[in-house]
């Protein structure tokens, strides 16, 4: 006994020496940032700020067909009520905003309508998770299921699954290999993700002096929707400033962006600035620029609160170019009613990308998330008067 | 299942009350413990010396830094789980409770106080809890750890997202975020300064205390160890208690880095722990092992990514080469 009761006064005596010697003797210093140039952001003009139509193709080369085709007359609304049809939906997560207001878009329209949603099946990024929640929801027999398909080729074969069993499939932001429209699809329905890129590009390149040099963390994986954010950067940049040089670093693992990022910083000191491909890995590049006391312009796509709060207080995360989440749940719906019904459906519907900068950030919230702006995101805005809005 | 190399009177911490004149004797063998310590040395001199020479941006204060900072959070939580393994077990949870206790340290903030420190005792409190589950259940219901801390993975994981509802939560003190993330010590960046903090206290309670002695005890050989009157669960239980108490503050570290804590951070991390330990000369079968062998296999799966990153190889290229040469390192150190 006498052995234990030493071992733990000397165990309790060790961890207050540990914690007392790191907390006391640490004298913290806050990192200072270097100011950015001043032409940065506000020489660009937020009213012709992006594309004005969508400017990308679908992942067949089709044009974008806009949401409002697939409006119902009342007619059509009262037959859709009448056949009292069911919904599944199978997402790759339900862990971001992104998904989470995809489903509230999907599940309000098709509440309104009278389509019942049998549930939400989340597959966490895992191929073979997907393939179980589709299988299983076709165990179900609804008349359609909504998905956003994690992987292009190793989901196809279920998905065709889907088609050959009679239910009508609407995809979210792209498309498995091999599927055709109209036979095994009613529709695709995605932001305009080169439009978004482009918005993130025309920001980025107002903050960048002649013949300066910008680094792209891309997702190295091959995806419709990111490598149309990154076309359309480089897209942009190519037509409106050739002069600027862009170096390039990919990651597989989204939760290793903020080690990749900063390393690629270290390796290429000549960036002066970044364009992330989402949000998440945005904030991570800008954690790591922190650690680094390194403050140049960041530019992405997507919004989420913690990048709405970046943009507000105006530090180096300068704008982004946002989906409507939302919306697209909205249109989602829409067109899977549409072809419940037996309509003629559309293979690519484009929902227009929206700019967000500091001076409009809270009503871009609002937009977006369809609710008034948070008290962190309100007070991010107050301490950063007037240039926040 | 024995290891039969495994043999715990070599790897006995030094006594504490050694004659003054072993001094210099203890230290040393504090810092070559193992079988063949030397060649961890070795190996990650080699890696320094080819990274230095392929890049130009490799050899510098700064780079140095970076690859400290981004290995805080794997080396902490290795600090627990060389006690973990070294008493022959396995804590598979570590990741998860990261991803809780971070949350728990968030939400104490937005709802009882916006001070750092109410954020520091929710967040290592709630890893100690998760710590003190997994070791109670382990040791009193005579529960394999690999399957306990396997629902553990997914219990807490599941609990970090379900407070929210999956949403991040945004953290607003300024102190908390000097204090964990981005303040600095004498120019040594907060995130390094609690490794080295975290490891000065893993030393000394592994090498330089009884406590230290039980573990090897109880992984070496526990049978004997149970007769020499040694409470092994009591022992085991704490080990644990410690490995989530430093997944919560490797919590704290990264929720102030990025100004937010978030459900879904660091999915597989403890795989990156566990190979750091083992990398770093501890035996998977209990009984060896030393904290600052785990710190360099840290450092050496860190300089991997870093240096990779630096020579510009593509990101499928890097999980290759990092996978062979931590297999070979791993050859290299224990021939």
């Amino acid at each position: 006994m006498r052995y234990v009761a030493r071992s733990q006064a000397m165990l309790a005596k060790a961890l207050l020496t540990t914690a007392l010697a790191a907390g006391s003797i640490i004298a913290f210093s806050a990192s200072s940032h270097a100011e950015v140039p001043a032409s940065c952001v506000k020489g660009v003009d937020l009213a012709t700020l992006g594309p004005t139509s969508i400017i990308g193709q679908g992942p067949h080369g089709e044009q974008a067909a806009s949401p409002d085709v697939l409006k119902l007359t009342d007619e059509e609304a009262a037959k859709v009520k009448a056949g009292h049809f069911k919904v599944g939906i199978s997402m790759q997560t339900v862990n971001l905003d992104w998904s989470q207001l995809q489903v509230a878009g999907i599940t309000d329209t098709l509440n309104k309508y009278g389509v019942t949603v049998t549930g939400v099946a989340s597959a966490e990024y895992q191929v073979d998770k997907q393939i179980a929640d589709i299988e299983n929801t076709i165990q179900q027999h609804p008349d359609g299921i909504i998905s956003i398909p994690v992987d292009f080729t190793a989901t196809a074969p279920t998905y065709k699954k889907v088609s050959q069993a009679g239910i009508k499939l609407v995809f979210m932001d792209s498309i498995p290999t091999g599927l055709q429209h109209p036979q095994e699809y009613a529709a695709m329905i995605s932001a305009d993700s080169q439009g978004n890129g482009q918005i993130a590009a025309q920001i980025l390149a107002s903050c960048i002096p002649q013949g300066g040099t910008i680094g792209l963390v891309n997702f190295g994986v091959d995806y419709f929707s990111t490598n149309e954010r990154t076309k359309g950067v480089r897209a942009w940049m190519g037509k409106n400033r050739p002069d600027i040089k862009m170096k390039q670093v990919d990651f597989t693992d989204p939760s290793k962006v903020s080690q990749i990022a900063g390393d690629f910083l270290t390796g290429n000191p000549d960036v002066q600035g970044v364009y992330a491909v989402w949000d998440q890995p945005a904030l991570d590049t800008l954690s790591s620029m922190r650690a680094q006391n390194i403050d140049i312009p960041v530019t992405t796509v997507d919004l989420g609160l913690q990048s709405a709060i970046e943009i507000a207080k105006g530090g180096p995360l300068k704008a982004t170019g946002s989906q409507r989440p939302y919306d697209q749940g909205v249109a989602e719906a829409m067109a899977m009613m549409n072809a419940l019904i037996g309509k003629e459906t559309p293979a690519w519907v484009g929902v227009q990308s929206l700019p967000v900068v500091q001076s409009n950030v809270l009503e871009s919230y609002k937009t977006v998330f369809k609710k008034d702006p948070p008290k962190e995101l309100m007070d991010a805005c107050n301490s950063a008067k007037p240039a926040c809005n | 299942m024995t290891d039969p190399q495994a043999n715990p009177t070599m790897s006995q911490p030094a006594m504490i009350t050694a004659p003054q004149g072993e001094k210099w004797h203890r230290i040393a063998r504090t810092l070559l413990r193992g079988e063949r310590p030397y060649m961890l040395y070795i190996a990650f001199a080699i890696l320094l010396v080819v990274f230095s020479l392929a890049s130009p941006f490799f050899l510098s204060l700064n780079n140095f830094l970076n690859i400290g900072r981004q290995t805080t959070l794997v080396s902490i939580m290795a600090v627990g789980m060389t006690f973990i393994i070294i008493a022959r077990q396995i804590d598979l949870s570590v990741a998860s409770t990261l991803a809780l206790s971070g949350m728990s340290a968030a939400l104490a903030m937005a709802h009882i106080g916006n001070h750092w420190l109410v954020g520091a005792v929710a967040g290592i409190g709630t890893g100690a809890i998760v710590g003190l589950i997994n070791g109670i259940v382990t040791t009193r219901l005579a529960i394999p750890s690999f399957l306990v801390t396997l629902g553990s993975l997914s219990a807490a994981r599941g609990l970090a997202l379900l407070v929210t509802d999956t949403k991040p939560v945004i953290i607003t003190d300024d102190t908390y975020f000097a204090v964990f993330g981005e303040g600095s010590l004498l120019g040594i960046p907060a995130p390094i300064a609690w490794t080295i903090a975290a490891m000065i206290f893993g030393i000394l309670l592994l090498h330089y205390n009884i406590f230290g002695r039980r573990i090897y005890a109880a992984g070496g050989n526990p049978t004997a160890a149970l007769y020499s009157g040694i409470n092994i669960k009591r022992a085991t239980t704490l080990a644990f208690v410690l490995t989530g108490s430093l997944a919560g503050l490797a919590a704290l570290v990264l929720s102030a880095r990025s100004h937010a804590a978030r459900p879904d951070v660091v999915q597989g991390m403890e795989l990156d722990v566990i190979a750091s330990v083992i990398l770093g000369g501890c035996s998977l079968f209990g009984g060896r092992g030393f904290i600052l062998g785990t710190l360099l296999g840290s450092l050496i799966i860190g300089t991997l990514n870093n240096g990779l990153v630096l020579l510009n190889v593509s990101s499928p290229l890097q999980l290759v080469i990092k996978g062979a040469i931590i297999v070979a390192a791993v050859a290299f150190t224990r021939r």
